[in-house]
């Protein structure tokens, strides 16, 4: 959370400043063949193959887009990058962009990102124990300490909603921030009691004998939506007809990676250093080109909730 | 090296630490030589090296000139004492914020870090170097009427040049490190971003062979920058070592 709310800080700031001077418009560049050359923030995870594959299957290019992959560590470079321009296009959690929101960061969804499988015992996230752990259940998770990727953001606020349908009380719980990539090495060490992982972590921490007790992207919400494509107000008001090719892309990107999982599983490899033995069991997310918007509005309230989400997200500004 | 290496070998195999976590040398081995088979393995280490390079080059020039300019007035020196003793201490790394909104993921951001990491170990060395400059050998060349170009030339730079010398050597390590912790954190282009990849796709033993990379690296320009002071100062009696009877 820390990084995120640096990154959001930072996001707020730029666009003040933004407001403030004579801001240019977001750096897009046009070749003579009048094709755009645009950059798009991303995290190198799993998530966000679609894009690559629609990048390699010229989903992009037949619509004059030409694009490269910024790889940034984690969203906190992405927001603020979308809004001073650096990037057009940027792929973050849905919490984070709701945070954004109730800030007035002046960033809209352009497209649908990632979604949980929606399939308990079959989801690309879960919540971890070791094999001999006393931990049996979502409800014994109270009390206990469970590693999050970032505090107060989606990794919670889902792992409570778990507890709680299983008629566990979540306040007790203890959240502490570890990266996922350590989260398997925390585990084993015992420096917490449960994690809160997604692939290929969770696949390292199943394959070493770990226990998914829950399923917290299923249980927050059917079909949630996890992450979207999104893109600044001014990008939007200013290069209308390049969001919408680039909508239009992302859509087919999106359709084509749920349609074919082991040309996904080979671009992974690409973009990735995840080992091919993993890449080919690990569990897939979903990329449906809907966004589930009954989905984003539960994480809303329960954001609000939970106080990871200080007022209330405009819906209507923040979605297509 | 080869203790190093031998323990690393040893320690997972008997259990000490969980090989899944710190793998043994002969596995790191392995991936490392997988990497090296790969073109964004040398484009790592390309992007990482001209970073450090351009940081490098931008960080001593901008250290000898301002090094120069403010150790040979006292006014300047006097008047920026405080300002340099506030800004040095200040880490590169807390910089990391103001690199993402001015210039995102790119190599602009790496520069910003090095340069401002390296610059510092340069100037002070400079400003060391101009104020060790013998006054009896100062006031012969006024009196010879030499004029300010050729007091810096003839006599303020072979006086400094030992000092640039150790600053550049400095700056040359600083700015390494500098530029694999912000492609490591922020994700600009570099052997610090593969191996935050590395990392986030739980490739344990790729993570270790590119670490090992970077020491290796490290070695070498360490190496590349003695050599280089030896040469330069080949006639500096630190190096000639002969006593000055």
């Amino acid at each position: 959370m820390r990084r995120n709310i640096a990154g959001i800080a930072a996001a707020v700031l730029v666009a003040a400043v933004a407001g403030c001077g004579s801001s240019d418009s977001p750096g897009t560049a046009t070749t003579p063949g009048g094709t755009t050359q645009v950059k798009v923030g991303v995290i190198p995870i799993v998530d966000v193959a679609p894009i690559y594959l629609g990048q390699q299957k010229g989903f992009f290019a037949s619509r004059k887009i030409e694009l490269t992959m910024e790889s940034g560590q984690g969203g906190a470079a992405i927001v603020p990058g979308v809004v001073s321009g650096q990037f057009q296009f940027g792929f973050s959690n849905i919490t984070s962009l709701l945070i954004a929101q109730t800030k007035n960061v002046p960033i809209k969804v352009v497209s649908n990102g990632v979604a949980s499988t929606g399939k308990a015992g079959a989801d690309f996230g879960g919540v971890a124990v070791l094999a001999d752990s006393p931990i049996k259940t979502a409800a014994d998770l109270a009390g206990k300490k469970v590693a999050v990727n970032t505090l107060k953001n989606i990794g919670d606020t889902t792992v409570r909603e778990s507890v709680r349908k299983a008629g566990g009380d979540p306040n007790g719980i203890s959240f502490v921030e570890i990266p996922f990539a350590n989260m398997p090495a925390a585990l084993t060490a015992g420096q917490v009691d449960a994690v809160w992982v997604v692939e290929p972590s969770l696949s390292a921490v199943t394959g070493a004998g770990g226990r998914v007790v829950a399923w917290n992207y299923v249980d927050a919400a059917p079909n949630l939506t996890v992450a979207v494509y999104f893109a600044s107000t001014k990008l939007i008001a200013d290069k209308p007809d390049l969001v919408k090719a680039f909508t239009e892309a992302m859509n087919e990107s999106l359709a084509y990676a749920d349609a074919h999982p082991d040309e996904v599983r080979d671009i992974i490899g690409t973009f990735t250093k995840i080992d091919p033995a993993v890449r080919a069991k690990l569990t897939l997310p979903k990329w449906p080109t809907e966004i589930n918007r009954a989905s984003i509005e539960t994480l809303a309230t329960l954001g609000t909730k939970d106080g990871v989400i200080t007022g209330t997200p405009d819906l209507g500004k923040l979605l297509p | 090296m080869a203790g190093l290496l031998v323990l690393l070998e040893v320690l997972p195999r008997i259990g000490v630490v969980s090989p899944d976590y710190l793998p043994p040398a002969s596995r790191i081995a392995a991936a490392l030589a997988d990497e090296a088979g790969t073109a964004q393995f040398w484009a790592g280490i390309r992007d990482t090296l001209v970073a450090w390079a351009i940081g490098l080059l931008i960080a001593v020039v901008a250290g000898v000139v301002v090094g120069v300019i403010i150790g040979s007035v006292p006014v300047l020196r006097a008047f920026t004492a405080s300002t340099v003793e506030f800004l040095r201490p200040i880490p590169s790394v807390a910089l990391i914020p103001l690199a993402v909104l001015l210039y995102g993921t790119d190599l602009r951001s790496t520069l910003l870090l090095v340069v401002y990491a390296a610059f510092w170990q340069v100037l002070v060395q400079v400003l060391y170097g101009v104020a060790d400059v013998d006054p009896v050998a100062d006031e012969t060349a006024r009196s010879y009427r030499l004029g300010p170009w050729a007091r810096v030339r003839y006599l303020l730079w072979p006086t400094a040049l030992p000092y640039v010398l150790t600053g550049v050597r400095l700056a040359a390590a600083v700015a390494l490190i500098l530029a694999i912790t912000t492609e490591l954190v922020i994700g600009s282009p570099g052997l610090g971003a593969q191996i935050a990849v590395a990392q986030s796709s739980q490739a344990v033993p790729t993570m270790y062979a590119l670490v090992f990379v970077t020491g290796l690296l490290g070695v070498g320009i360490n190496v590349i920058a003695r050599a280089a002071e030896h040469r330069l100062l080949a006639w500096h009696q630190s190096v000639r070592g002969e006593v000055i009877p």
